[in-house]
């Protein structure tokens, strides 16, 4: 008797096990199966890129994750014209997702496989020359001095122990898009974008619109598509959170005004005010800016195209960010990516006449252009069919005042340990002198376990 | 059978022997594969645990310095360890106690209990970053179903992923949506529990809840033991909920309240490339881990009944 309903329960529990098994495998092949997926589509499309064939050339294998609607056809096209201008390479794209193409390229060059050519973030350029990730360029750019290019501040970045590891390619700035409309009916000069942060202020009182206890319309919160890691550095007179010599400077004077600046805003405007319009925000006709809910909105140079595709005619103005006193400086934060080799690739040579052809004023022109994307060859910047644009032209005379925020090497991921202590110090439980404190005493900890 | 042993002269291999090395070459490619694929792999980031590695440029020993830093120096450590304690003790009991209720409830025969069935199954197999975007739309605080719902009671909903004390509640609650796979497992070992342990019960008089007690509950305690152990393993891995949904796509935000330990060793590993120090913190998730089921397994013998006895 026992015997039976212990095969019973045998029987029951090989059941379970068979459901445990279905559900692992179906786990297993919803985690593997998209990356590969999307490889098999991206080795397709490669394929169908280009009219000039590879044969009897060097063939580059050549990263990147724009593989959308918008972009695909303009890095294609880029690709085809360079393979079309000569008869020795032939450069071959392939798109991976942003969230699987670094990983993918780090396990290739740990494998001592990788590819020829790679885009990557600037902010990470010297965290991948002290790893042996990306290549030493400084042979090829002493032959060709192709250096001054470029911004002086992006090809900073680039730069370790004094030598490039990456060429910059394109890069961004925040600035201030404003509705001119709403700044007219509020009695504000709609030509003249506040200077200061407390004029900002001032200015954004005047453009709320109240229904009852509820804000139908809010006029500006730095809270809206921006932070305090935006504001601390525009505060503290363009300085990230460390000083020249590498030390964190996270709890300075200026950076605790910034936050004070913020918390006094939602203190005017109700935080729980705040988060339910942050909580309705969405992307081109949802954007709050286009449809007209807020009309003041921190954004890169690229915000431009969705109000030229689904602002309707929106009246609308473009300034830098404000400034604490007049002459302090405008500062902006700007990011970008880069084009390098990585380390073990087996065409540096070759590799980088795409290099130098992908930052060279004639693409760097076209990318700018289809893109509306700001880029690092300074000559580009300036060509007469850009500039002709006023937010283009707003957005060049803006990188003057941009900083890039690179990743200190021995404390790559110190914003890990600043952004809690944000928090912390956003929802009221913590002074801010005490979290900025709390948040410099952890990352001085940081720097100094790494040494 | 294993008694009739036809020597096979002349062959070199008695039966026994071939029969030994068939066994081997049959479990041979499991085994190949484990020690290429899991031991392999495993004992290399043991060693690895104890050099400065970072994938590409250096590989040093430096001793127990990973394990050091991690345990003295690091304060996201403790605060991702402590956040993941949370998420299992409060996560796995409620998981293991709606799976079993759920089964309970859809273990009667009645027109329909299939679609029932079906319907509280689904969720367990959809799986990854689209119901981690849809549950955020769920908990968004003033226009999300959740909060709705609960304002026609009269309860002010908080603000489930903003808030840092509800946000790891928030993940718990999610996870309960997904109970249809421990239900599944309950529902076959409930159907396995023999009728006549019921009738036997019933005619000494034992109402429902009696014959759950002392029936039901004993029969399923094997699977119950099961869920448990594997619901621990599995619950101390919790990462990507934290990757995905963390406010304003911050890993782990805010106030670092999502940041679980494999989160943190992720984003060691791969954003700052201390893959040394990942690899030590593995290791030490291993040791708890095993550690706790030990413990389990020793204080199964307590409660979990075993039909045929103990093995």
């Amino acid at each position: 008797m026992p015997f039976m309903s212990l095969q019973r329960l045998k029987k029951s529990l090989q059941l379970g096990a068979v459901a445990a098994l279905v559900s692992m495998l179906a786990a297993c092949s919803g985690t593997s199966g998209g990356p590969a997926a999307a490889g098999d589509t991206a080795a397709a499309a490669a394929n169908t890129g280009s009219s000039v064939s590879p044969e009897g050339r060097v063939v580059l294998n050549y990263w990147t994750w724009w593989g959308s609607e918008t972009r695909r056809p303009i890095i294609e096209k880029l690709v085809d014209d360079f393979n079309k201008s000569q008869d020795k390479i032939y450069v071959k794209h392939t798109y991976y997702p942003y969230s699987d193409i670094f990983t993918k390229e780090l396990a290739a060059v740990s494998a001592g496989d990788p590819p020829d050519i790679m885009m990557n973030d600037i902010n990470t350029v010297q965290q991948r020359a002290s790893k042996n990730q990306a290549m030493n360029l400084s042979k090829y750019v002493e032959r060709d001095k192709v250096q001054d290019r470029f911004f002086p501040e992006l090809w900073n970045t680039v730069l370790y122990n004094g030598d490039p590891y990456a060429l910059p390619f394109n890069t961004d700035t925040r600035m201030m898009f404003y509705n001119k409309d709403d700044f007219k009916n509020a009695g504000l000069d709609p030509e003249k974008f506040p200077d200061t942060w407390d004029e900002l202020e001032q200015a954004a009182q005047k453009l709320d619109q109240k229904h009852g206890n509820t804000y139908t319309h809010i006029g500006y919160s730095p809270q809206f598509n921006s932070d305090w890691t935006l504001l601390q550095l525009n505060f503290d007179g363009g300085r990230n959170f460390f000083d020249e010599n590498g030390n964190p400077v996270v709890n300075a004077p200026a950076k605790a005004e910034a936050l004070q600046y913020i918390l006094d805003n939602a203190k005017r405007l109700g935080q729980k005010n705040i988060d339910a319009f942050k909580a309705d925000f969405g992307s081109q006709q949802a954007n709050p800016f286009l449809s007209g809910k807020v009309s003041i909105w921190t954004d890169v140079t690229n915000f431009y195209t969705q109000i030229r595709d689904y602002g309707e005619g929106i009246n609308f103005g473009v300034a830098p960010l404000p400034e604490t006193t007049e002459g302090a400086g405008h500062w902006s934060v700007g990011g970008g990516f880069v084009i390098e080799i990585p380390y073990g690739a087996k065409h540096p040579d070759e590799a980088w006449e795409f290099l130098k052809y992908m930052t060279d004023v004639e693409a760097q022109t076209y990318w700018a252009e289809k893109n509306f994307d700001n880029v690092a060859n300074v000559e580009a910047s300036n060509a007469p069919e850009l500039q002709s644009n006023l937010v283009y032209k707003a957005s060049v005379d803006n990188l003057k005042y941009t900083k890039l925020t690179p990743n200190p090497l021995n404390a790559p991921d110190y914003m890990n340990l600043i952004n809690p202590q944000r928090d912390t110090i956003m929802l009221g439980q913590t002074s801010i002198q005490d979290g900025l404190n709390k948040a410099q005493a952890d990352v001085e900890k940081l720097v100094s376990g790494s040494k | 059978m294993a008694h009739h042993q036809p020597a096979e002269a002349g062959k070199g291999w008695s039966l026994a022997g071939r029969e030994a090395l068939q066994g081997y070459l049959f479990v041979s490619p499991w085994i190949i594969g484990f020690l290429l694929f899991t031991a392999g792999p495993m004992l290399f980031s043991l060693y690895a645990s104890f050099t400065n590695y970072d994938i590409t440029s250096q590989m040093a020993w430096i001793g127990i310095h990973n394990y050091d830093t991690m345990l003295n120096h690091d304060p996201l450590f403790w605060k991702s360890l402590r956040n993941t304690l949370y998420f299992v003790v409060v996560s796995v009991p409620l998981q293991t106690a709606a799976g079993l209720v759920l089964a309970v409830i859809l273990n009667r025969k009645m027109p329909g209990i299939r679609l029932f069935r079906t319907v509280f199954y689904l969720p367990s197999i959809l799986s990854g970053v689209g119901v981690y975007v849809l549950w955020m739309m769920l908990l968004s605080p003033s226009a999300g179903l959740v909060n709705l719902t609960l304002g026609w009671f009269g309860i002010d909903g908080p603000a489930w992923l903003t808030d840092p004390a509800w946000t790891k509640n928030a993940i718990i609650l999610m996870k309960l949506w997904g109970a249809g796979s421990m239900m599944l497992l309950y529902l076959a070992s409930l159907q396995g529990v023999p009728r006549k342990l019921y009738e036997a019960a019933e005619l000494d008089g034992a109402g429902r809840l009696r014959k759950f007690w002392h029936v039901t509950l004993p029969m399923i305690t094997p699977v119950i033991f099961f869920e448990i152990v594997t619901g621990l393993i599995g619950g101390f891995q919790i990462f990507q909920e934290g990757y995905v949904m963390g406010y304003g796509n911050d890993p782990g935000a805010p106030m670092n309240s999502l940041l679980f330990y494999n989160l943190h060793m992720f984003l060691k590993a791969f954003k700052v490339f201390d893959m040394g120090y990942a690899m030590a913190m593995a290791w030490f998730l291993f040791l708890i881990v095993l550690l706790l089921t030990l413990i389990n397994l020793t204080l199964s013998r307590f409660w979990v009944h075993y039909e045929g006895g103990e093995q």
